[in-house]
């Protein structure tokens, strides 16, 4: 049997957001207190190009709190980009923390394949 | 050899298929994965995948 399952992603893993910033060229993230215009933010904070505000990760909840003014602050796609990047860093380190062998390719909408040999 | 599969959207959501696994060994394999992920929108069960193993078997096998 096979099952296929649609999942939400939670950014919860400080490890896998580092390395997504790595891996985006951005700063590495910093915990702390952030004024996202009219409000504060306290969480894992990055820095996205080109944005006024900082996007923070509150791990405790898997949320992303963040003040774009629906892109004038900020574009959307860097958030989007973040997210992707943060989804296959986490991919890659649930796979090999359990010894699998993972694979990642490219595929033409923009979507990213990983596929995770299980006992390889 | 059993593969599970991540389709990561450019907005950052995934899914997750298993593949070649026996009986509801596909289920335990991925859970940890998934919940590493986030939350959990939709689960769907793909017991084609085995009929389709087995059709292509026994076409195989009717061929020798």
């Amino acid at each position: 049997m096979s099952h296929i399952v649609q999942i939400q992603t939670q950014v919860r893993d400080p490890v896998a957001i580092a390395s997504a910033c790595e891996r985006l060229r951005l700063s590495p993230p910093i915990h702390r207190t952030v004024q996202l215009f009219s409000r504060q933010e306290t969480g894992l904070a990055v820095e996205l190009p080109g944005w006024r505000y900082p996007v923070v990760c509150q791990l405790a909840s898997g949320e992303v709190r963040y003040d774009n003014y629906n892109g004038r602050w900020g574009a959307q796609a860097e958030l989007d980009r973040l997210l992707q990047t943060y989804a296959i860093e986490k991919t890659k380190l649930e796979a090999r923390r359990k010894g699998h062998r993972v694979t990642e390719q490219s595929l033409q909408d923009g979507s990213v394949k990983l596929v995770i040999h299980v006992g390889a | 050899m059993p593969i599970i599969e991540v389709i990561v959207s450019p907005q950052g959501a995934t899914q997750v298929t298993t593949r070649g696994f026996a009986g509801n060994s596909c289920q335990a394999a991925s859970q940890s994965l998934e919940a590493a992920l986030g939350l959990r929108q939709a689960e769907q069960l793909t017991p084609e995948f085995y009929q389709q193993q087995a059709t292509n078997l026994a076409q195989s096998q009717g061929q020798r």
